[in-house]
């Protein structure tokens, strides 16, 4: 309980004894992790809209004209019982014109003299989330087309590919650059952590000559790195709400961190701080 | 209590430090480390404290066995030593009594068992009236009792001083000396490292160790090292 109080005290103590150093540190873990976050949610907002992209990927079926209605009842029920169906709707002939009427009025003249109506009926099948890739696209297609009743089968196969690029690059850049970001801001914690502790080389050497242990000296630092990557992350924070506010507000409509990802980047903050403060430890630490 | 068995010390690229070094300091013993300047003296307490270990030989120290010494053992060991300097490394940042306290605090010392330590040790040392000072309102001869107090407040069996008058005046130089010598008296061992041949004279009972490119050239009594 005494060490526990020694390691808190300490660590505070730190603040008002350099509080120069310490602001600089602070400011130096918020930009850090500013810069972090700022990628987190640009990569966000992309991932979302290409989602949300994906989310419209759907295989309709068309359906021959002579179909009778036990036959779509049979399609309808065997496409429920695929793996990587969400839902399936039938467009009979008459939706099917009262859509494109509704859709293209520019063309309401031409649909008004028709004497059959041309456009086939067809099944819209819609995919669960996990399974809107080309692959599993396509073989649901090819499921589908093996009813002698269908007569083509669509799913946009020329944008699903692209897609599918779009979202492992996104997927690449995301982590290869997520790990970039993460590698500078902890970069930067070391950096002033260690500027920290050259500060206080001499008493260190002193708790040494003492018979301090190792964790003795280190406690304190580490807690000091955790407390200041934490108020970083605030400040790193209230800089993102900013930023987003200003874009919502002028440019674009944008997602933002949910609740939870934001107590989970304060608590990242805090410890990339104690984490760079151990590493930084060990080489102050190293000979003994 | 002390004991070196042919102890040399070789630093890559430096040369040697020590060579083939062996004595035996008893409890409560007295003893002047002398020599000039890049003799050893600084080395010898460094393979005390386990700061640095021997290239040959071994060094004891109650128990503990500097070939056989892990390295979590060495604050253990230190908590058994005293160490002033002749910089005094205090903490400029904490009045006297919180430095003399800290040593305990480290050790894990409670509040209640460590003041009443901490006072009657500043006592000892004639600052009494001076706990509540920081260093910079200290003078030279005063830091350097305080920094006797922190080396003294964890009863270690030894002493260590590294020139720890090389910075005083001669009158308080002495001062400094006396008070060494009445903890000595008080049976607690003390190895005391100066190249001031005349505060050595002060003192012509004690035992002196000369050292001399590495090398002990006189031991005035030497024992079964």
């Amino acid at each position: 309980m005494a060490r526990l109080g020694y390691t808190s005290r300490e660590a505070f103590f730190a603040f008002r004894r350099a509080p120069l150093l310490t602001a600089l540190s602070i400011l130096t873990i918020g930009f850090a992790l500013y810069t972090l976050g700022a990628f987190g949610l640009i990569w966000t907002n992309i991932d979302r809209v290409l989602s949300d992209i994906e989310a419209r990927v759907e295989v309709v079926a068309y359906l021959d004209d002579a179909t009778q209605p036990g036959d779509t009842a049979v399609l309808v029920r065997e496409a429920s019982t695929y793996p990587e169906v969400d839902s399936l709707s039938y467009v009979s002939k008459d939706d099917a014109l009262a859509r494109a009427r509704a859709d293209l009025p520019e063309y309401n003249e031409l649909y008004q003299d028709l004497e059959t109506n041309p456009l086939p009926a067809s099944v819209e099948i819609a995919l669960k989330p996990g399974f809107r890739g080309s692959e599993h696209v396509r073989e649901v297609a090819r499921r589908v087309a093996r009813f002698p009743f269908v007569e083509e089968v669509k799913y946009g196969e020329e944008w699903v590919d692209k897609l599918d690029f779009l979202k492992g690059l996104s997927v690449f850049l995301g982590l290869t650059l997520g790990a970039i970001f993460a590698g500078i801001a902890f970069v930067a914690i070391g950096a002033t952590i260690n500027l920290v502790l050259l500060s206080r080389q001499e008493e260190i050497g002193i708790m040494k000559m003492v018979g301090a242990t190792r964790g003795f000296i280190a406690r304190p630092f580490v807690l000091e790195g955790f407390v200041k990557g934490t108020i970083g992350a605030i400040l790193a924070l209230a800089l993102l709400t900013a930023t987003y506010s200003l874009l919502e507000q002028r440019v674009v409509s944008l997602a933002f961190y949910t609740p939870g990802q934001v107590v989970g980047g304060i608590l990242l903050g805090g410890a990339l701080g104690a984490m760079a403060s151990f590493l930084s430890l060990r080489r102050h630490l190293a000979r003994w | 209590m002390i004991r070196f068995q042919g102890v040399t010390k070789e630093y890559p690229g430096r040369g040697h430090a020590l060579r083939d070094v062996s004595f035996h300091l008893r409890k409560g013993e007295f003893a002047f480390v002398t020599g000039p300047s890049g003799a050893g003296k600084t080395t010898l307490l460094k393979l005390i404290t386990m700061e640095e270990r021997p290239t040959a030989g071994v060094v004891r120290f109650s128990g503990f066995a500097s070939d056989r010494m892990r390295r979590r053992d060495v604050p253990h060991l230190r908590r058994r030593l005293g160490v002033v300097f002749q910089d005094f490394r205090l903490l400029k940042n904490r009045t006297a009594r919180e430095n003399v306290a800290f040593v305990l605090e480290v050790t894990g010392a409670s509040a209640s068992q460590a003041t009443p330590r901490v006072l009657r040790t500043l006592a000892a040392v004639g600052l009494s009236d001076k706990g509540d000072r920081m260093p910079a309102e200290l003078s030279g001869g005063e830091q350097q009792r305080v920094a006797i107090a922190r080396a003294l407040v964890n009863d270690p069996l030894v002493l260590l001083a590294d020139e720890p008058t090389g910075n005083l005046d001669r009158g308080i130089a002495l001062e400094v000396l006396r008070v060494f010598r009445d903890i000595n008296l008080r049976g607690m061992g003390v190895l005391f490292v100066t190249h001031d041949r005349s505060l050595i004279e002060e003192f012509p009972r004690a035992r002196v160790i000369e050292l001399e490119g590495g090398s002990i050239v006189r031991d005035s009594d030497p024992s079964d090292g």
